[in-house]
C-alpha cells in the first residue's frame, strides 16, 4: 500500500504527521486569537478582524522592541559566527586533551537562559560584582547597564552561551567534509589560507546557513536575560520583542493582542529566513 | 601558527571558566558572604546543596532528562528521514521546508495558551508527556532543518555511486549517507536537548507541579525577595556537570563512529 | 521500504502512549451548605497557590494546626516565585473548571481579577464568621480588596514600603530620620563616603521604579489618581519628585545602578555599602542579619506606597467552603497574632497594638512605625488595568534617570500614557 506513494513522501510523512499533531490546533487557534480581542480579565470576546495587526503599525512600543531585536540578532549572530568558525577551525585540529575541551568548551548551552541572565546580572553588578570590582582596580568605571552599553552587554551574553552552538555545527561540518577536495589542494601545494578560502568555506556553505539560521530563529526569541537584567530599561533600550510579548499577554492579560503581535513577528522572520535561504543556499546549487 | 590557535582555544576556555569560578564559589557561600558576591574570603557551607537537595532538584534534573531524550529521539526519528527527503527530492516544495518552522517561531507565550487548553481537555496537564508534545513544537523544526544542511552537504555523487553498485535508495540512504552526517546527527541530538532541556516557560505553564523540570526549579531561586543565589548556583552545577560528561563521551563516540562505520566514497 | 513503515509504527506507539498517561487531578469538592464555617461540617481539599516567599513558609507551618481545627479539610500548597505564580494563575483562569480553589492576589490585580468574575464575592462570608473583627484591618489595606462596593479577598500580608536606615550611621553624623524630601536628599549626601553610598536605589524599568518613586510623589504632595480614579500624574508635584529622585540617584546613589532592583539594594546595604534604603517594612530582620544595626521609620512626607497580598476565593472552585475556612481561619485575630509573632507581615491593628507581639517580635517601636505606615499608606495602583499603568509609568521613569527624555517630557508623556491604559 505504502510502495504506491512515492519514496519522497515516505521519507517526509512522519516528520509531517507528527508536526501536524502537535502544532496543527494549536497553531489554528492562535491564528483565531489574533483575530479577536480576547483578554483574560474580561469575559466577552469580539471577532475584530485585522484590527490588531493594523494597530501595530502605530504602536511605537512595538517598533521600537523589533529594531531591538533586529539589532541584537545582526549583531549577536554575526559574533557568534565569527568566533564559532575560528574555534571549530582551532579545535578540529586540536590533538591534546580534545575531547575535553570540546566537551567543556560546549557547556554554557546548557545552563537554564534565566540562570545566565542572573548568572551576569551579578557579576556585571557595579557594586558587588567581580568583573566591575576588576575592571575598577585598573581604574575602569563601565556602566554595562547604561543607555549606551546595555543591549550591548545582553549580545555579550548571548554570545557567552550560544557560541558553542556555532561551534558545535561548525565543528561537525568540517568533519563531515569529504576528505578528498582537502588531499587534492594538499597535493597541489595550496596554502593553508587558500585552503580555507576555497576548499573549506565553499563546502562549508550550507552547514554555515543553516547554522546563521538556525541560531537567529533562536536569537529572535531572546527573552530571559532581558527578563534576569534590565527588565527592557534602560527607557527603552534593551526591549525586545518576546518580552513584549510576554507582557502584553501574560502580564497585561491580552492574548489577543500578543497573538497578533506573534504572528507579524512570525511573517517578518519567514521573510527574512527565506531571502537568506535564496542567497546562500542558491549560490552553493549554483557552484 | 600553532601556538596562536593553543593561545585562542586556551582564551575561549578561561572565558567560559570564570562565570562558573563564580558559581563554583557561591554554590558554597553562606547568606552573609553571599550579599557580596564578589567576596573571595568566606568560610564554606554546604547549606546551598542541602537546600537543593530538599527543594527536589534532583528529580526535577530526572523529569528534565526524560523530557529532553524523548523529544530528542523521537525528533531525530523523524527528523532525519524528513530532512533527507527535503534536502534531495525537494519533497513538499518550499511550503514544508519553511511551513516547518512556523511553530518554532511562534512566540512562547502565544502558542503555550492553546497548548494549555488543550493538556487541560485532555486531562494531561503536569505530565511529562504534555511537556513533550510542547517541546517537540520547536525541537522538531530545529533538528529537521540542523540535518537538511547536513544532508545538503553530502555530494550526490555518494549515493549515485552506491546506486550503480546496485544499492537501493534506502540502502544508499542508511549506508552512505547516514555514516557521512554521523556527525551532523550528533550535533542536532545535542542541540535540541539543549533547547528542550533549558525550556523554561512552557514547563512551567504546562507542568510546574508534579513533572517541573530543572528549569523551572532553578528559576525558583529567583524569588520577590531576592534571588537565591548559592542555591542557585548549586542547581547550575546539578544541570551543567552531568551533561559536560556526556557531552564528552558523545563526542568521542561520535568520532569514533565516524573514522569506523559506514562505506567510504 | 519496510524500514519506514516500521518508523511510523513506533512513532504512533510513542504518541498513544504520550496520550495515554493522564494526570489524576485530586478534585473532591463539594461540602457543606453554603458558606457555613462549622469546623465539623465543612470538608473538602483546598488547592492554593501561594508566593514562595517567607510569609508563605509562615502560613505552611500552621497547616498542622488548622488540620486539627478543621479535619474535613486538607489545604495543599503550591509555592511558587513571583512571575511563574502569575503565569499559572493567569492560565489557570483559562479553563474552563478550577485548578486552584484559593490564590493569593497581589493589589494591582485586585480589579482585574474582580471585574473578570475570577473571585467570589466574600461579604456575606465574611459576615457569617464570629468574632472576624474585618475592620481590624487597616482601612487602607480594606479598601484595595473593595471592588465596586463588595469585597472580594481578605488581607494576607502589607508590603508597605518604609525607610530601612543604618541608625548607627545616622547617629554618628547626628541626623534625625529625614521627615522630607529635601532632608532625605541632604542625609544621603551627608552618608556618602569612600566605598559606601549613601542610599541604594532601585531605579530598574517598569514596576521597581513606579514603586520606589511613588513615595517621592506623596512626599512632593502629588498623585497618580484622583479619587474618581483620574490621572493626577501632570503636575508640577510629579515633576519635583522625579527631579529630586534623579538627583539623589546621581548624588548619593552607587555607580552604574540604573537596572538594579529590590535584591541589589538590600545586599548593598547588607554588606555595608549603602548606608539606607527605601524598601519594604519588613526587610528590617533581613538586613539586620549583617550585624550592622538597622532601624525603619516612616518615608520622607510620612505617607507611604502600600502594596498588600490577598486571599481570594475563585469563583469556579468547587471548595469555596473549605477554601474560605483556611483563609477566615488563618485572618482570625488569633492566627494573626501567632502569624506575626512567627514573622509575618502584620495587616490587623490589634497584632500591632499586642505587647506579646513587641515582645516576642521585632520591638515595640517596629510595630508602632509599622501601624503609622499603614494607617495613611497608598495603594500603589487601583483600578483596571493596574499591573499595565504601573509599567508604562515606570518605563518613562526610568527613562528620565537615564536621561533620555526630560523630567517634563517623561512625565507628561507617562500622565499621557497611563490615561490611556486606564481608559482602555
Amino acid at each position: 500500500m505504502l510502495r504506491r506513494f512515492p519514496i519522497r513522501y515516505r521519507f517526509l510523512a512522519p516528520l509531517v504527521v507528527l508536526l501536524a499533531l502537535v502544532v496543527a490546533y494549536p497553531l489554528g487557534y492562535s491564528v483565531w486569537l489574533s483575530l479577536t480581542d480576547r483578554t483574560i480579565t474580561r469575559p466577552e470576546t469580539s471577532f475584530v478582524g485585522l484590527e490588531q495587526y493594523g494597530s501595530l503599525l502605530t504602536n511605537g512600543g512595538y517598533g521600537t522592541a523589533m529594531r531591538n531585536t533586529l539589532v541584537f540578532v545582526v549583531f549577536a549572530v554575526g559574533i557568534e559566527l565569527a568566533l564559532g568558525l575560528a574555534l571549530a577551525l582551532a579545535l578540529q585540529r586540536q590533538r591534546w586533551a580534545r575531547d575535553a575541551t570540546r566537551a567543556f568548551l560546549l557547556t554554557p548551552m546548557f545552563v537554564t537562559p534565566i540562570a545566565v541572565g542572573l548568572m551576569f546580572r551579578f557579576l556585571l553588578n557595579g557594586q558587588l560584582g567581580p568583573i566591575p570590582a576588576a575592571l575598577g582596580s585598573v581604574g575602569l568605571s563601565v556602566d554595562f547597564f547604561g543607555t549606551a552599553l546595555a543591549l550591548p552587554t545582553i549580545v555579550a551574553i548571548d554570545v557567552w552561551q550560544w557560541t558553542p552552538f556555532m561551534v558545535l555545527l561548525l565543528l561537525a561540518g568540517l568533519e563531515s567534509l569529504p576528505r578528498q577536495p582537502f588531499e587534492a589542494a594538499k597535493v597541489d601545494g595550496a596554502s593553508a589560507w587558500l585552503t580555507f578560502t576555497r576548499v573549506t568555506l565553499p563546502l562549508l556553505r550550507p552547514v554555515i546557513a543553516i547554522a546563521i539560521l538556525l541560531r537567529a530563529l533562536d536569537a529572535f526569541k531572546v527573552f530571559e536575560y532581558v527578563f534576569a537584567t534590565t527588565r527592557g530599561g534602560p527607557g527603552d533600550a534593551t526591549d525586545t520583542l518576546q518580552y513584549l510579548i510576554y507582557r502584553t499577554g501574560f502580564q497585561f492579560f491580552r492574548l489577543g493582542e500578543a497573538a497578533a503581535m506573534g504572528f507579524v513577528l512570525v511573517g517578518l522572520v519567514l521573510l527574512l529566513v527565506t531571502i537568506l535561504y535564496r542567497t546562500l543556499l542558491r549560490q552553493e546549487a549554483r557552484a | 601558527m600553532s601556538r596562536g590557535r593553543g593561545t585562542f582555544v586556551a582564551a575561549a576556555c578561561a572565558v567560559v571558566a570564570l562565570p562558573y569560578a563564580w558559581v563554583l564559589l557561591a554554590a558554597f557561600k553562606g547568606p552573609a558572604a553571599l550579599n557580596d558576591p564578589g567576596r573571595l574570603a568566606f568560610t564554606p557551607t554546604l547549606e546551598n546543596w542541602r537546600e537543593i537537595f530538599s527543594a527536589g532538584v534532583i528529580g526535577s534534573a530526572g523529569t528534565s532528562l526524560l523530557v529532553a531524550l524523548v523529544t530528542v529521539g523521537l525528533s531525530l526519528l523523524v527528523g532525519t528521514p524528513g530532512a533527507y527527503a527535503i534536502s534531495r527530492f525537494r519533497a513538499g516544495g518550499t511550503a514544508t521546508r519553511f511551513g516547518i518552522l512556523l511553530s518554532q517561531v511562534l512566540p512562547p507565550a502565544v502558542l503555550v495558551v492553546p497548548l494549555f487548553l488543550v493538556a487541560f481537555t485532555l486531562d494531561v496537564r503536569d505530565t511529562p508527556q504534555v511537556v513533550i508534545a510542547s517541546h517537540l513544537t520547536f525541537v522538531l523544526p530545529v533538528v529537521t532543518w540542523f540535518l537538511i544542511g547536513f544532508f545538503d552537504a553530502v555530494p550526490r555523487s555518494f549515493e549515485e555511486q552506491a546506486m550503480i553498485d546496485g544499492y537501493g535508495r534506502f540502502a544508499a540512504f542508511r549506508l552512505v549517507v547516514l555514516p557521512q552526517v554521523m556527525p551532523g546527527i550528533g550535533a542536532a541530538a545535542i542541540f535540541g536537548f539543549v533547547l528542550s532541556w533549558n525550556d523554561l516557560f512552557y514547563a512551567l505553564v504546562l507542568a510546574g507541579g508534579n513533572a517541573k523540570t530543572l528549569p523551572v526549579s532553578i528559576a525558583g531561586f529567583n524569588t520577590f525577595r531576592g534571588v537565591e543565589l548559592g542555591a542557585m548556583c548549586a542547581a547550575i552545577l546539578v544541570s551543567v556537570v552531568p551533561v559536560m560528561l556526556a557531552c564528552f563521551f558523545v563526542q568521542r563516540r561520535l568520532v569514533r563512529g565516524l573514522s569506523g562505520g559506514g562505506l567510504k566514497y | 521500504m519496510h524500514r519506514s513503515i516500521a518508523w511510523l509504527a513506533l512513532l504512533l506507539a510513542a504518541l498513544v502512549l504520550a496520550a495515554c498517561g493522564g494526570g489524576d487531578d485530586a478534585s473532591d469538592g463539594g461540602g457543606a451548605g453554603a458558606g457555613s464555617t462549622d469546623p465539623a461540617k465543612v470538608k473538602g481539599t483546598v488547592r492554593a497557590i501561594m508566593e514562595e516567599v517567607p510569609d508563605t513558609d509562615v502560613v505552611k507551618e500552621m497547616l498542622p494546626e488548622f488540620r486539627k481545627a478543621y479535619p474535613g479539610v486538607d489545604v495543599k500548597i503550591e509555592a511558587l516565585p513571583y512571575d511563574q505564580m502569575r503565569d499559572k494563575i493567569v492560565s489557570s483562569f483559562l479553563a474552563s473548571e478550577p485548578t486552584y480553589d484559593l490564590i493569593v492576589v497581589d493589589n494591582p490585580w485586585m480589579t482585574d481579577f474582580a471585574m473578570g468574575g475570577f473571585l467570589e464575592p466574600l461579604d456575606e462570608r465574611i459576615a457569617a464568621v464570629q468574632g472576624y473583627e474585618p475592620e481590624d484591618f487597616s482601612k487602607p489595606l480594606r479598601d484595595i480588596a473593595d471592588v465596586d462596593g463588595k469585597t472580594y479577598a481578605v488581607p494576607f500580608y502589607n508590603y508597605a514600603l518604609a525607610l530601612v536606615y543604618r541608625s548607627d550611621l545616622y547617629e554618628k553624623a547626628g541626623l534625625q530620620a529625614p521627615k522630607t524630601l529635601d532632608e532625605l536628599k541632604a542625609a544621603a549626601a551627608e552618608l556618602t563616603s569612600g566605598k559606601r553610598s549613601g542610599i541604594a536605589m532601585q531605579p530598574q524599568k517598569g514596576y521597581k521604579i513606579f514603586e520606589e518613586w511613588g513615595n517621592y510623589l506623596l512626599a512632593a504632595g502629588g498623585s497618580i489618581q484622583d479619587a474618581s480614579g483620574k490621572v493626577t500624574l501632570d503636575s508640577p508635584e510629579a515633576r519635583t519628585a522625579l527631579q529630586t529622585y534623579i538627583d539623589v540617584y546621581k548624588a548619593s546613589a552607587p555607580d552604574n545602578s540604573l537596572n538594579w532592583a529590590f535584591d541589589e539594594a538590600i545586599r548593598s546595604a547588607s554588606s555595608d555599602r549603602s548606608a539606607q534604603l527605601i524598601s519594604y517594612n519588613w526587610t528590617l530582620p533581613t538586613v539586620n542579619e549583617s550585624g550592622k544595626p538597622f532601624a525603619i521609620a516612616e518615608v520622607p512626607g510620612g505617607r507611604a506606597v502600600l502594596g498588600a497580598w490577598y486571599w481570594g476565593v475563585p469563583k469556579n472552585s468547587a471548595a469555596k467552603d473549605a477554601a474560605w475556612s483556611f483563609a477566615a481561619w488563618v485572618t482570625g485575630k488569633e492566627r494573626e497574632k501567632a502569624r506575626v509573632i512567627a514573622g509575618g507581615a502584620p495587616v490587623r491593628d490589634s497584632a500591632l497594638d499586642d505587647p506579646e507581639v513587641w515582645e516576642q517580635g521585632l520591638g515595640e517601636d517596629y510595630y508602632k512605625t509599622v501601624k503609622a505606615i499603614l494607617q495613611d499608606a497608598a495603594p500603589l495602583a487601583d483600578g483596571p488595568n493596574a499591573e499595565e499603568m504601573i509599567n508604562v509609568v515606570g518605563n518613562e521613569l526610568n527613562a528620565a534617570v537615564a536621561g533620555q527624555k526630560s523630567v517634563d517630557e517623561a512625565i507628561s508623556t507617562a500622565a499621557k500614557n497611563a490615561q490611556e491604559v486606564l481608559d482602555r
